[in-house]
Order: C-alpha cells, then structure tokens, then sequence
C-alpha cells in the first residue's frame, strides 16, 4: 500500500512537473528582459581599421563619434595604433544597412590610442582631443568635417609620455573646459616598467581662451580611464581614476576633488574613501537604482566592480555589488575558455529599449596572457526588472572572440536602436548594427544646447519620467566627457522608453537649475536649450 | 483519458500555484561553513600533494607558493559564511580589496568551496599533465556525490548552486590576478625573468656551486617575492651565523666541523631521519606538502569543519610561503658557503655528504628550518602546543608512520635532519627556527576574528 502511494505521488509529481516546466517558464520569460539582435556589417559598411603594434600599444585602441555635418548621424573616428587613424562620414541610410565612407579630415595620424569628442573652444563646432603615445594632439573643427591641429593656438603642451585617458568638465565660471589626461609607464623604461607610472596633466583654461601650463596629477597610478562626474550631487565634478595596478607600486584607484581655483586634491581615508587595487581599465557610469547618485562600473581582470554609495553622499565610500547584480563578467560565458576575462571598454546603454541600462563590456586578452582567456567574448549584460543583470552577449550576436579594447555604442543610423563600435588589437575594427525586429521598446534621443561656452552642457543631468501616478519611473543620465576605454561620444543623448508612448524629461544645467518638465512623444530626436525643447527632424 | 489526467493536472497546477509554496520549495536558510565537514578541503589538498610531486617546476619554494594561494583562496571563498571572522584583504599585501558575497544571497559553501578549488588548482598547475588535469575534473564532478551529506539536493537548489559555483570561480580568479602580481609567477614574475642572468657574489666565505652536479643557483630572487603577511622579506631577521674563518679556533671551523663529524658518523636513526625529511620535489609533495599532509590528517582525524579547515589552510600554507620568502631573502643576502664548500677547502678534500646532495642555494638559514618552525608556529596555534600526532606523509615509501610528541619537536628533527645529512651548520639551523618562529607569530596576528 504504502509502496503503490509513494508510486502513485511520484508519477503525479513527475506530471505535475511537466505540466508546471511550460508555466515556469512563462514566469522566467516575464523576468527575462527582452534580447536585441546585432548584425555585423563590418564589411559591408566599409569600416577597415586594424589596431596594430606591440608593447606601447597593448593598451588604448579607442574610438570617438560625433556628428560634424549636422546630418544628425554621428561621424566615427578610429585609432589604428601604429597604422593611421581613420576618419570615417556616416552615409548610413535611416534605419537601413550602415555605410562609412573613409575621408581626410586632418585627424590622421600614427601612434593614436584613444580620442574623446567635445566642443572645446564653444564655436559651435565639434573638436576633438587625440591620446597618442607621444604628444597628445587636439584637433579644432573647422566645420564640415574638417580639423585643424589645435595645441600651439591653445597651448596645449602634454609632452611626449604615453597617454592613455581622458576627460573633461567645465568648471564653474569657466567658458573652456578642463581637460584631465592620464598617463601610463616611463616610456624611457621598456625594460623594467613596473613602478614607473607617470603623472597625470591636468590643463586649466586660462582667460580669453588657451590653456594654462599643465598641473601634474601625482602621484600618477598608470591610468587607463578617468571621468569627471557629479557623484555626490553637489554640483561639482570630481575626476574619478581608475589605475592599472600591473604597473604600479603602491597605489590604488583615485577620486580628484577639484575645489574651484584650488590644487587637484585627492579623496582620502579621511574622507571616506576606501582604498581599491585593481587593473582599471574601464570606467562606465549610470544611476542603476534610482536614488540619484551614480553607480560606477570599473573593468578590470578577472572580476569587474560595480560601487555603490555604501552611506549615502556625505562621503565618498563605495560598496562592491558586483556579484550581487550579476556583472562580476569574470570569465567568458561562451567558447570554452576556462581562463579569467580581461575587460576594457565599458558602456551602459539602454540597448534593448525596455527603460532599463544595460551594461556592455569589450573584452580581450593583453596579448597572450597565458592565465587570461584568450577566446574572451564581449558581454552584453542585459538588466532586468529585478535591477540584476543577465548575460545575452552571445544571442544578441556580439560575442565577438578578438582581442577588444575600446568600443561605443551608439545610434549610427538614427533609427533609435543603438549599434555597436569595437576597436580590437591585431585585428580589424568591427561594427554591428542593431536589427532587433519590430515591436521593439520606444525611446527618444536628446541633444543639450547651450548658447556660449560649454555648448554641449557637459555635466548636465537629465531626467526622464515614465509612466503616470504609482507606476511613474525616472531614468536619469550624466552627460560626461571621459570614461569608457579611451573611447568617447558626444551628441545623442539616448533614452529606451519601454512601452511609454510619450514621456516628460527635463535637465538639470551644468552650474545652473532644473528646467520645467515637458512633454514628449517616444521614438523621436529632440533639441534641448534654454529657451525649450525642439522636435528635431532630419535635413 | 489523456484530456482527463491533463484537466487534472492543470487544476493541481493551479491549486499549487495559488496554495502557500511547500515548505521543501522555499529558499533554504543559510548554513554557515561551520555546519559542514572539511571533506570537499581535504579532498582537495590531498590532490595538490599530488600535483605539487608530479608537476616539474615545484620546487620547494614554488610548492609553498602554491599551497599558500589554495588555502587562502579556500579561506576567502568561505569566509563570508563564517560569521566570527572576516576577509583578509585589506590584510595582505596589496590585497585590497575581493569581491564580496552579500549577505542576503543563500551560499552553499562545500559547492562554493569545490568550484574556487577546482578553479585556483587549475591556475596554480597549469602544466600538470593531462592526466592530472582529467584528475582535477573529475574530483570536482565526483565531490558533491562523495560527500551526499555536505550536499543534500533537499536544501540545495540548482539557484544556490549555480550562484555558488560562479561565486568560487569569481574568488579564485580574483586571488589568482593578485598571485600574478607577487613577483613569483611563472608567466608574469620579472624576479624568476632573470635568474638566468644570476651571478652570484664571489669572496671568502661566499656561496659557490657544489658538487656533484655545481647546479646554478635556484631561484636567486625569490626572496624579492611578495610576502603575504610579512611587510617586507626582512622583516623577520635570523641572527647571524659567526663570522667567516678558517682557523680552527674560530666558532665557524667548529660549526663545519661538527657537521663533518655528526653527518661521517651519523646512526642509522640519524641517517633515516635525513631522508624522512628531506621531501625532494619529483619524489614527495616538498617540505610545504610534508605538512600539509600533516595538517590533512589531523583535520580529518578530529572531524573538522569547512570552516575550521578553511582557517587551518590558510595561516598554515601563509605562514611557510612566507616562511620560504623570508629564508630566501636571507639566504641570498648572507650568501654563506656550503659545508661541503668548506670541509673541502679546509678540513678535507675528499668529502662530500654521503646522504644526499648539498642543493643548489647558500646555506644560511636552512630552509627546512624556517618554515618547518614556521608550520609548527601556526599548528601549536590551531591543535595545541603538546599535541601528539601520527605522520603518515611516507608511509607510502615504507617510512612510517611515525608518532611525535609535539609539532615542536617534529619540527626541530626535521631542522637537526639538515645536519645529519651534512648539508647545513648548527648555526644556519638554529637560526632559521628563529626566523620561522617570528614569521608563525606574524601569520597568526592576522585577525581572522572580527
């Protein structure tokens, strides 16, 4: 009896297993946020870019966009190390294949590692700074397309170390930005590199335009990335550095205060900060949790980093949550290789459209790094509702196996779902473009404008609201200059809206107050200056 | 029929789905690392002895190396599960910072422990052969069936599971980018780079190569490695031996000459206490491993916990790595001649140890000293300082077991052995207990505890 019961009870659990797996699996689909789809047309769009050299070029390998003939598709610009860097004009029709058409502008150039975007002397026209190992070179646009060498006229003098990161802020008062460089080892040192990181520079304008001498940021940790951002909403940026510890000798990852016509001075112990070694590489930022300060992602190998505020604002003391949230990305997800990844670029993006940041990482071996994966795929950690994320590198076709380094993600044919640039050492560029089928989520795209000066509005916030009532959601983004993996954008600010048909956004300025809300209607491009928000249309 | 079982089991779907969860379909309370046995950490430790002896390349100090990186990954991989005690990064030398397992995630530690050393044993022998490799596979895959009552399918779910395993593999990546950075890795390590290039200094009293085979000298620089606890390799000093001389009033003549005479006339106890302890790299797991067996059998003997285990590991395989470091440093520092070198020179041409082979470094201190005085220090610590205890290291070579009284007195024979076998002074022994004792106190202020 008791044996044909417990036969009995097995047979309908084994039925009522089968039954539930399909309504499990309903359950899980309503979690799992939706997977876009990526095509790369490397070829077809005519990207042909190889990132090449030895020992000085194992780091570096960036890419910039910006549109710099109004057409409202942003140009792309790729460092090639050794071989010359290329300027490419976005002919992409809207929302069809892409095509780069290869142009002089005045940016090529050899030993080019990264370039960072933004309009530097506020004419109006994008300018563009180029990390180099020697000299870094600044670039004035001279409208359409063209550039002209910028250091003697502003008098940018940066020496001829090796730079590897970039960023920028407009301080308050100041009509020229702040331009942060970082540096990697002793170039005199190939030898024995280890301890020899260099000073960083920072260039404070002067009045009636140019620079100042360079300021050093010492002592220098051998940086890979550095962004300026707003951290603890005071209104002020502070520089945030994320440092290569293969190279140095007792240091750590660093957060510059720069207190307005004062020295650069670092966070301390004191203040909060809590000392973290890693091999920075990489530095992304978003407010993932909405409490309105940013979570900051710092690539690195092995394990990647997500802080947290630990305590609130009052100091600077980040928690790791890494693992928790599920972008630890510590060793591939596909292909086999048991090793741990090497992680470079890093991006959050709203890349399937659901209101939600994504998080993409570049990945690739320094070289042939025996204990790092060599077939080390690029992530595409997708978030769910739930604010963890979930890997979908290699459904959503970006599980590229090439030696990463920079990368973007960016809208290059305006059709509101975001592509993907990456730069790969010893070997060719690749471009994806995003082709996720229909009903895809809504979104909009927002260009800053200010009148003088810091025209772009680096180091503004935006707000996005989502949704009425209860239900009501904001997103919100930085927009900064700096970060990722010596890669940068400027142009479209890119907002995935879900199911919202329409939204109200607004901006907090750059030293200045909140806009009114106001309304707009998904999936198209806005203007956004003082004097309000501007539907834009394609010429 | 079909229609009728399928109605059925859609009503109990629904009822299932609407009724509370069963108490068997909630997520399992969290249970500490204390609450399961040592077996998945002396399964694995077990297996590294067995790599350290067949894998080329494991010299003594390359051994300590690695057991040190394996107890400390087995440490930190738990550790979140072991309320009273708390990381060691921020602790160790440029260990700033590990990923961390938040509190509110259920972790299955003995799972959480097998992934992190299965993981960390493949970083640390990347060369071991393929059969080895397929041994590391399959006891990862083999261990959760082995020890059924660690890993109860009852309570572990394949959520906590897989959540587990990706938090090993995350802990022992990150501890092996750190091992990278230590000066002492094979692929990185600019200190093992240029030991080719190595030319000892030369001078009265100078090391020299020796014979039979006038080996270069191994691993020069290693004491340039980084320590794991020790704030530099000098930090803890071994006294001096005398002052170089070759007049046979001098206390160094008498030092040689008593190991001339104790190591001609040695017993035969002596003569088997020499090669008891002389774990040779290629034939044993080396002196690191001698006590890491040790330390296997007693934890096993007492019926540990992960949690006792994980802690045991880690100070014992700190304290000889840093043990070897320190030794190394001074060794290479002092660069004192061999016995040989100088019963040769001094007392008589015609001698050579008969036992063994002088290996291929300077004397002082002795090695086996340091960090068996070093290993003694920390086991004291953990089982007590007047614990008695079976060594069955080589019984599989017909020398054993052997019974000691104390770790102390296991380990001053196993210093003393050096005499026996003619390859080291009183004084280069007697020292190197000095300085594995400083670095065993060292290893055990750490503050494991919170």
């Amino acid at each position: 009896m008791n044996f044909l019961s417990l036969r009995s009870r097995a047979h309908v659990g084994l039925l009522l297993g089968l039954y539930l797996a399909p309504l499990a699996h309903a359950a899980e689909l309503v979690q799992a946020p939706s997977v876009p789809r990526f095509l790369e047309e490397t070829d077809i769009a005519g990207l042909q870019s190889r990132f090449e050299g030895e020992g000085e070029y194992m780091v570096g390998g960036g890419v910039a966009t910006f549109d710099c003939d109004a057409d409202g598709l942003p140009e792309v610009y790729v460092t090639a190390g050794v071989n010359k860097a290329k300027f490419y004009r976005n002919r992409s029709a809207r929302g069809g294949a892409l095509k780069l058409q290869e142009e002089r502008s005045g940016l090529e150039l050899t030993n080019a590692v990264g370039a960072y975007p933004l309009d530097i002397d506020g004419d109006g026209q994008t300018d563009l700074v180029v990390l180099r190992v020697g000299e870094v070179q600044v670039f004035k646009g001279a409208g359409q397309c063209k550039f002209e060498k910028a250091n003697d006229a502003w008098t940018i003098r940066t020496g001829n170390g090796w730079h590897t990161a970039f960023a920028a802020t407009w301080e308050k008062g100041q009509s020229w930005p702040t331009l942060a460089i970082g540096t990697y080892t002793d170039r005199s040192k190939p030898e024995f590199p280890w301890g020899s990181c260099t000073p960083g520079l920072l260039l404070r304008p002067k009045e009636g335009g140019g620079y100042q001498p360079a300021t050093p940021l010492a002592p220098g940790h051998c940086a890979l990335s550095m962004l300026f951002s707003d951290w603890n909403r005071s209104g002020t940026a502070a520089l945030r550095v994320s440092n290569d510890r293969e190279y140095y000798k007792g240091g750590e990852e660093q957060l510059w205060q720069l207190p307005a016509g004062a020295v650069p001075a670092l966070y301390t112990a004191a203040q909060g900060w809590k000392p973290l070694q890693i091999w920075g590489m990489g530095i992304a930022s978003h407010d993932l949790n909405g409490d309105g300060y940013p979570e900051v992602f710092l690539t690195s190998m092995s394990d990647n980093k997500l802080q947290t505020l630990e305590a609130g604002a009052a100091q600077p003391r980040f928690t790791d949550i890494a693992f928790k949230r599920g972008v630890t990305a510590h060793r591939p997800y596909v292909g086999g290789d048991v090793h741990p990844s090497t992680a470079w670029h890093a991006q959050f993006a709203d890349i399937n459209n659901d209101g939600l940041a994504d998080l993409f990482v570049v990945k690739g071996n320094v070289s042939t790094m025996p204990d790092f994966a060599t077939l080390d795929p690029n992530n595409l950690l997708l978030q769910k509702a739930d604010g963890n994320f979930v890997e979908a590198g290699s459904q959503a076709g970006l599980a590229s196996f090439k030696r990463g380094r920079g990368g973007l993600v960016v809208d290059l044919n305006g059709d509101g779902l975001l592509d993907v640039l990456v730069v790969n050492r010893w070997d060719k560029a690749q471009l994806w473009r995003q082709t996720t089928a229909a009903p895809a989520g809504h979104w909009l795209q927002l260009r800053l404008q200010q009148p003088t000066g810091n025209r772009d509005a680096v180091g503004a916030w935006v707000e996005v609201k989502l949704g009425e009532g209860d239900a009501t959601r904001v997103i919100r983004q930085e927009l900064t200059v700096g970060g990722g993996h010596a890669s940068g954008h400027v142009g479209w600010m890119h907002f995935g809206l879900g199911n919202a048909a329409t939204a109200q956004l607004r901006v907090l300025w750059p030293h200045g107050d909140w806009s009114d809300w106001m309304p707009a209607k998904a999936d198209a491009f806005y203007t956004l200056s003082p004097q309000g928000l501007v539907n834009w249309k394609a010429p | 029929m079909k229609f009728r079982l399928f109605s059925l089991c859609l009503a109990a779907a629904c009822a299932w789905t609407s009724a509370p969860a069963p108490a068997q379909q909630a997520a399992p309370a969290a249970r500490p690392a204390s609450a399961f046995s040592a077996g998945v950490a002396n399964e694995w430790f077990s297996l590294a002895l067995l790599l350290t002896q067949q894998t080329p390349g494991f010299s003594p100090p390359v051994a300590s190396r690695a057991f040190a990186y394996l107890g400390l990954t087995l440490y930190e991989s738990v550790v979140p599960g072991m309320s009273q005690h708390q990381s060691l990064a921020g602790q160790l030398n440029e260990l700033q910072s590990l990923p961390w397992a938040q509190p509110d995630e259920v972790l299955h530690w003995p799972t959480v422990a097998n992934a992190s050393m299965a993981t960390m044993t493949r970083m640390m022998f990347p060369t071991a052969s393929a059969e080895n490799k397929a041994r590391i596979d399959l006891l990862e895959r083999s261990l959760p069936l082995k020890y059924s009552q660690d890993f109860d399918p009852n309570t572990v779910t394949p959520e906590i599971t897989n959540r587990s395993e990706t938090f090993g593999k995350l802990m022992a990546m990150a501890l092996m980018t750190w091992a990278r950075t230590d000066g002492g890795h094979e692929a990185w390590g600019p200190l093992r780079r240029s030991q080719q290039n190595y030319v000892p200094p030369s001078g009265e009293g100078q090391w020299v190569a020796t014979p039979p085979a006038f080996a270069s000298a191994l691993l020069p620089r290693w004491g340039e490695v980084r320590p794991f606890v020790l704030k530099t390799s000098s930090t803890c000093a071994a006294p001096l031996p005398p002052p170089y001389s070759e007049s046979p009033s001098s206390a160094f003549y008498k030092e040689a000459n008593e190991v001339y005479q104790v190591s001609n006339k040695a017993t035969q106890e002596q003569r088997q206490v020499s090669l008891y302890w002389a774990d040779d790299p290629l034939k044993t797991p080396t002196p690191a491993g001698h006590w890491v067996f040790i330390a296997n059998d007693l934890l096993k003997l007492n019926k540990s916990t992960l949690a006792q285990a994980a802690q045991t590991y880690a100070q014992l395989n700190i304290a000889m790595a840093d043990a070897f470091i320190a030794g190394w440093k001074t060794k290479y520092t002092v660069n004192l001649l061999r016995p040989v070198t100088y019963v040769q020179l001094v007392i008589d041409s015609n001698w050579v140890p008969t036992l063994m082979h002088t290996p291929p470094f300077p004397e002082y201190p002795s090695g086996h000293s340091v960090q068996s005085s070093a290993a003694a220090g920390v086991l004291e610590q953990v089982f007590g300082a007047n614990k008695p205890f079976t060594d069955n290291t080589h019984n599989d070579r017909g020398w054993g077991p052997r019974t000691f009284a104390s770790f102390k007195v296991a380990a001053d024979e196993a210093a003393i052995s050096r005499m026996y076998a003619g390859i080291h002074f009183r004084s280069g022994i007697e020292g190197g207990k000095v300085q594995g004792r400083c670095v065993a106190q060292q290893v055990l202020a750490l503050k494991l505890a919170r």
